[in-house]
């Protein structure tokens, strides 16, 4: 019982709360995203194909850091989160397909 | 299991009732369903966004150092709210009302920025019935505008909560899903910048 006690007492040592620098990290990446994918579309130039590969790909990179490391997904106990994201892009994903490639057929 | 002292708020409040628990994981199954309403929002533009009939095309609409400020202003909110939900698992209650204000401040300078921004356009010949492309222009970006709005009244009504009964386990999970609901608008503020306005932009 005193050891069962002691144990109880101990509990809230172990866990470690959050500091702030893997958000900050993570804005810090989210910004230089945006700039990269804002400065690509402001130079020109580059062939369009290859200008939507980059801009598509900072913004699922970007949106992967944010949900990662602001909203937890990263942490323990965010399997019915992730199931439910998942859920969520496979159906966005067959609606783009969709309306880019068979929309004007 | 009760490993806390009476009084005290337990480790991760908004995880600790069952209640509290259940409202975090509904809320990510909101948030799954909300991605398919964006979602097919997003396609109803792709299909159309080159279907412009009298009205201006994209890349003369569209100017973006506008988009980069509204954009400055969610990305910070989204940080703020992540150092809210910081503050509320320190169990912070002056510095998580401080920083929830400060989100939605930010939250409110994004949306007088976008209703600027439409209004403007209206102005330029780019009313709701112009086209195929302004109709699904407006839909999917007054959607987000309207999800803003949403998350500015209902986390302003959170913050008077958290000022008149303090954080509890009850009021926690509320602050918790608040922070989750703000990061998904920004979330989805990226795809749209990136989809709707860059793409845009690019002839």
């Amino acid at each position: 019982m005193s050891s069962n006690h002691s144990a109880e007492e101990k509990r809230p040592v172990r866990h470690k709360l959050e500091g702030p620098q893997k958000a900050i990290v993570s804005f810090i990446l989210s910004v230089l995203l945006t700039l990269i994918a804002f400065a690509t579309v402001a130079s020109g130039g580059i062939n369009t194909d290859f200008i939507y590969i980059i801009l598509i790909g900072c913004a699922i990179l970007q949106v992967f850091v944010q949900m990662a490391v602001w909203m937890h997904m990263k942490d323990r106990g965010h399997a019915y989160a992730t199931v439910a994201i998942l859920f969520g892009v496979f159906i966005v994903f067959t609606c783009v397909i969709m309306a880019e490639y068979w929309a004007w057929w | 299991m009760s490993a806390h002292v009476e009084g005290q708020l337990p480790h991760e409040p908004e995880k600790a009732t069952l209640e509290g628990r259940n409202k975090v994981l509904g809320f990510w199954l909101f948030l799954g369903g909300e991605t398919v309403l964006f979602g097919t929002l997003f396609s109803a533009f792709l299909a159309l966004r080159h279907q412009v009939l009298d009205g201006p095309p994209a890349h003369e609409l569209f100017s973006l150092p506008l988009v980069a400020i509204a954009t400055a202003l969610l990305l910070t909110s989204s940080l703020t709210s992540v150092f809210a939900t910081q503050a509320l698992h320190r169990h912070d209650n002056k510095k998580l009302i401080t920083w929830l204000i400060v989100t939605v401040l930010l939250g409110l300078g994004f949306l007088c920025l976008e209703i600027y921004e439409f209004y403007h356009y209206v102005k330029e010949g780019h009313g709701f019935t112009t086209s195929a492309f302004s109709s699904s222009f407006y839909t999917l970006v007054g959607f987000h505008g309207a999800h803003v709005a949403l998350g500015i009244v209902w986390i302003s009504l959170l913050i008077g909560q958290l000022a008149k009964k303090g954080l509890t386990v009850v009021t926690a999970p509320k602050a918790y899903v608040a922070g989750l609901y703000w990061h998904f608008i920004d979330v989805v503020w990226v795809f749209i910048f990136t989809v709707v306005y860059l793409m845009g932009k690019v002839v």
